[in-house]
């Protein structure tokens, strides 16, 4: 169970940078196994997005986020996108690059939201080539990361285990495990969050995610779980983020908190938490 | 509208700029701006994201707004505050958008 | 380089019967409102996918507002939240993004702005938008070092050189003209200013610019503008001095000084 050493990640718990906590970073030096930015919001020219970058990642391992591939899409991949990522990547050499199982992208318009897919075989066939063509464009392996979702589609051959492994499989990426994803998930559509979590391609994790979700109904008031990033990681999800690393050990892992951000205080809180449970974890393994 | 600098008026600006820019009033030189120190950074913030917004139920997906016949939003800003020479009242002039016919 | 041939084949065998595929269906649906659910949803308990999608729609379309939100603060102040936003969601529907790199977003905002009729009573508020937008430009322009003083000095021994040096500016600064107030505005809510002193009919214009890490906005006369313009062009010193000496205003000393105090010129080339 070595899956994180593939990414050259710390096992550690680290925080998503935003410009809100630049200076506190910098100036505090805090104890973080890694930062994670979206890298969308650093392919610009200059200023002071690649100041601040610059310097955190002179202390800390980075990992580059991306959330406008559309690597789910319909339509080909757009080169130039793919092109400044590879920029952005030779720029940083950070030690892990993900992206998303969803499209966000479609006729030109960037619609801003990870969307769903149907899990059948011609999206499997077309994600496979587009992974394959991102690995390419980029010379390294990729994490993939699992979807929260709000509606399920009539047409899906597979569940979303089963594509997620069939994904694993076929493109050899690697799987960055959102916890708070997969509890949503489970949550919107009465799937058993043990099982789901059982039938994923565990060995591919090489990262995780953790985040706060906001709380719901749908038409029929069922709890419909909204992946807001907006508040404390919840309960149940420690809970399935503690039962996932007895299944992989130690993984790296990520708090992302990105609306309503809280002191740069809370943050660090927070992924001292999650470091608590990765050092239980690796010390039950030793 | 283009006049004819001589070479002479370029040499004695340049001079002027350069020593200008190594001095430290220079500040006051500044165009309307005393010799304070001004400054006017923009908020940072990293815009894309993959959060959700919060709730089902917000504006996002509420039917259109905007039927090119009426508007129900009126400016309510500052803009009040700012006068308006212009208006009977001597300050800004907000109404609601009425199309005509 | 097979995404492109490949891609053109997968969206033709993706349409189903009724001629559409599942991401154009979504994309209509995502940004009208009374546009129809996407067929083919489901829920696990037979609750109304429609309901569902709706967190989607409210995802895309509020994100995108709140993004414009960021960009134009002022804009947002002059005309208050509840209008800025219903003004904002149009926007979004009108003009999606084309581009993922929402550091972008808001190009156009100002000419829709300029062309929507509720936001005719503030006359002043597209060149407000524009000056904001500016602002973001400026933020995430390209790094560049101010030239050394002694590459100035250089210059100095050789003054017949001047007419036809080329001074190259930093790439964050750029110019703004406005018939109205725009400059003061921004100042009034920083709180630099009283907004009832500012007389809004008072054309102005000026610089916007970043120095450091920080975007800086300057109010000048049009000769700076016109000056900056040309030199911008390609146009040499001399060049430049004759563009902006139709202003009476204009000072090409403390013009230059200007650039120079705030780093603006970034390569002196033309020295013997």
């Amino acid at each position: 169970m070595v899956a994180s050493g593939e990414t050259g990640l710390p096992v550690a718990a680290g925080v998503g940078l935003k410009p809100e906590h630049f200076e506190q970073v910098i100036g505090k030096a805090p104890a973080l196994g890694f930062v994670e930015i979206h890298a969308e919001n650093y392919l610009v020219a200059g200023g002071p997005m690649h100041h601040y970058l610059e310097r955190v990642c002179a202390r800390y391992p980075l990992s580059v986020h991306g959330v406008g591939l559309s690597i789910g899409g319909e339509e080909p991949l757009d080169r130039g996108h793919l092109q400044a990522l590879r920029g952005l990547l030779d720029r940083y050499q950070p030690a892990v690059f993900s992206e998303h199982l969803a499209w966000s992208s479609h006729g030109g318009i960037f619609f801003n939201d990870l969307l769903p897919l149907p899990y059948t075989r011609r999206t499997l066939e077309r994600l496979c080539e587009h992974i394959e063509q991102v690995q390419d464009a980029l010379g390294r392996r990729i994490l993939l990361e699992n979807p929260s979702t709000y509606v399920e589609f009539s047409g899906s051959s597979y569940s979303e285990a089963e594509f997620i492994g069939e994904l694993v499989k076929r493109s050899g990426c690697g799987l960055l495990l959102d916890v708070n994803n997969a509890y949503i998930s489970c949550i919107n559509h009465g799937r058993d969050l043990d099982e789901f979590i059982a039938a994923l391609p565990l060995h591919a994790v090489g990262e995780i995610h953790l985040a706060g979700f906001h709380r719901d109904r749908d038409s029929l008031g069922a709890p419909l779980l909204i992946d807001s990033h907006g508040s404390a990681v919840d309960r149940a999800v420690w809970q399935a983020y503690e039962s996932v690393l007895e299944r992989t050990g130690p993984l790296s892992t990520l708090i992302e908190w990105d609306n309503d951000i809280p002191p740069f205080e809370t943050l660090c809180a927070e992924a001292a938490r999650a470091q608590g449970y990765l050092s239980a974890c690796a010390v039950r393994e030793a | 509208m283009n006049r004819k600098v001589t070479p002479a008026a370029l040499a004695l600006a340049f001079s002027t700029a350069v020593t200008l820019a190594a001095s430290p009033a220079l500040a006051a030189g500044d165009k309307d701006k005393g010799d304070k120190e001004k400054c006017y950074g923009v908020a940072l913030a990293g815009k894309n994201d993959c959060k959700a917004g919060p709730g089902t139920t917000c504006s996002g997906s509420s039917n259109r707004d905007y039927q090119g016949n009426a508007w129900k939003y009126v400016p309510k800003g500052t803009c009040k505050e700012i006068p308006s020479p212009t208006s009977p009242t001597g300050k800004g002039q907000l109404q609601p958008f009425q199309e005509k016919g | 380089m097979r995404g492109g041939g490949a891609g053109a084949g997968l969206s033709e065998r993706l349409r189903g019967a009724g001629g559409l595929t599942v991401e154009e269906r979504w994309a209509v649906a995502l940004l009208d409102p009374e546009a129809p659910t996407p067929p083919d949803l489901t829920s696990w308990n037979g609750s109304d996918p429609g309901q569902r999608f709706a967190v989607y729609r409210n995802n895309v379309v509020v994100s995108l507002v709140e993004s414009l939100a960021q960009t134009f603060p002022v804009t947002c102040e002059l005309v208050g939240e509840e209008f800025f936003r219903a003004m904002g969601r149009e926007f979004v529907r009108a003009r999606p993004p084309r581009s993922t790199l929402l550091a972008r977003y808001g190009e156009g905002f100002a000419e829709f702005v300029d062309g929507f009729p509720p936001a005719a009573s503030v006359p002043y508020l597209a060149d407000m938008a524009r000056l904001e937008m500016h602002c973001l430009a400026a933020l995430h322009a390209a790094d560049a070092d101010p030239a050394a003083p002694q590459v100035l000095e250089a210059a100095l021994r050789e003054p017949e050189c001047l007419p036809a040096l080329r001074l190259r500016l930093h790439p964050s600064l750029r110019c703004l003209r406005s018939e109205f107030a725009v400059f003061s505005l921004w100042d009034a809510h920083r709180g630099e200013l009283e907004i009832s002193q500012v007389n809004p009919l008072a054309a102005e214009c000026g610089w916007i610019l970043r120095s450091g890490l920080e975007v800086r906005l300057l109010p000048m006369c049009a000769g700076d503008c016109d000056f900056v313009e040309a030199l911008a062009r390609g146009n040499s010193f001399g060049e430049a001095a004759e563009a902006a000496a139709g202003d009476r205003e204009f000072d090409l000393g403390r013009c230059l000084a200007t650039l120079l105090r705030w780093g603006m010129v970034t390569s002196v080339n033309g020295i013997k």
